[in-house]
């Protein structure tokens, strides 16, 4: 097993000290929300740190705020989630040679921001360790779930603007983007990802978009960098 | 929210998501991956995070959201200044509530 050094334990709570910071402002309204509809403190906790899933939280607590059936709850919760298979196997080849149980402890616990925080430490840092890479998706899941269970303790006594703090989200993902390795076929990709987002949407794809706005996004980038080769 | 029917939920969701983060991960692990799968694996962040973005600034069932749409344009200037998630994230918040109470 990968003993952690006291020098990894900094460099990856560093590292996801961002992350977490914005995973206290989004995780107290989505645990005040999560009171709502009648989970307890160590409830909101227990749920959050293994869904671990911010969008995925903030839609369970609105469809059954909502009334919706259980099992529409359920389909629309899996499928937001899927994008996380992306994910996963964008981060595969670097996690190749760590022992496997810290392999599925990362696995377990990558989110949308720290997949981001990780992919280009673990791509270009070579001090960057899958242990590492494991710090960060630990404490940043830790203050996700004590900011909801604190949010399902006081959420109830305070009155939060939840669109407001939920933008912090939508910030975080426009940093991410902002920061990757830009070219041309970025550019492609980025568009058609978006623009395919709009599209499903306006078709009534819901949930399912993002998940398949990315794969037309990937789609549309793998064919400019094929036509990019044949022009050269 | 009776009991029954969220620890059925839980149970149901708790697996998919488990499965969706650790199966590819796993199952790939070790193996020498082509150009083009590699190619298309350095694709999937800009394009995650690309429908992300576009998931969160609009829905078709509303009017377009002015003051996110400005918001965001204000985190775009910075991030691209200072590329730090934290001060993206409380700019576009400040941005948002005042946005939001000027529209």
């Amino acid at each position: 097993m990968t003993r952690l050094s006291r020098e990894d334990l900094r460099a990856g709570v560093a590292a996801a000290a961002p992350v977490m910071l914005g995973y206290v402002a989004i995780g107290i309204p989505c645990g005040a929300m999560a009171a709502e509809v009648g989970l307890s403190p160590a409830v909101a906790f227990l749920l959050s740190a293994t869904f671990y899933s911010g969008a995925g939280q903030f839609m369970m607590a609105s469809l059954a705020l909502a009334g919706t059936p259980v099992l529409s709850m359920v389909a629309s919760v899996a499928l937001v989630s899927t994008r996380q298979l992306l994910y996963s196997a964008a981060l595969s080849p670097y996690l190749s040679d760590a022992p496997r149980p810290l392999a599925a402890l990362f696995a377990a616990t990558v989110t949308d921001e720290s997949f981001g925080v990780n992919m280009g430490r673990l791509a270009g840092d070579p001090a960057w360790t899958p242990g590492r890479a494991t710090v960060v998706n630990l404490a940043s899941m830790l203050s996700w779930a004590f900011a909801n269970a604190l949010g399902a303790l006081v959420g109830p006594a305070l009155a939060i603007p939840t669109a407001v703090m939920s933008f912090a989200m939508t910030a975080i993902f426009i940093c991410l983007l902002v920061g990757q390795s830009w070219s041309r076929a970025t550019a492609v990709v980025a568009l058609a990802s978006a623009g395919s987002v709009v599209a499903l949407k306006c078709l009534g794809a819901g949930s399912l978009s993002v998940l398949l706005g990315s794969i037309a996004g990937v789609g549309a980038g793998l064919a400019f960098a094929a036509w990019e080769r044949g022009r050269s | 929210m009776r009991s029954s029917d969220f620890l059925f939920f839980y149970v149901c969701v708790l697996a998919v998501i488990v499965a969706c983060r650790c199966v590819p991960l796993l199952a790939l692990g070790g193996r020498e991956l082509s150009p083009r799968v590699s190619e298309a694996l350095g694709l999937i962040p800009p394009a995650a995070f690309a429908a992300l973005v576009a998931n969160d600034l609009f829905d078709p069932s509303t009017a377009p959201d002015v003051p996110a749409l400005l918001s965001a344009l204000v985190v775009l200037a910075v991030a691209r200044r200072t590329g730090s998630l934290i001060w993206c994230a409380l700019t576009g918040m400040a941005a948002f509530a005042l946005l939001a109470v000027v529209a």
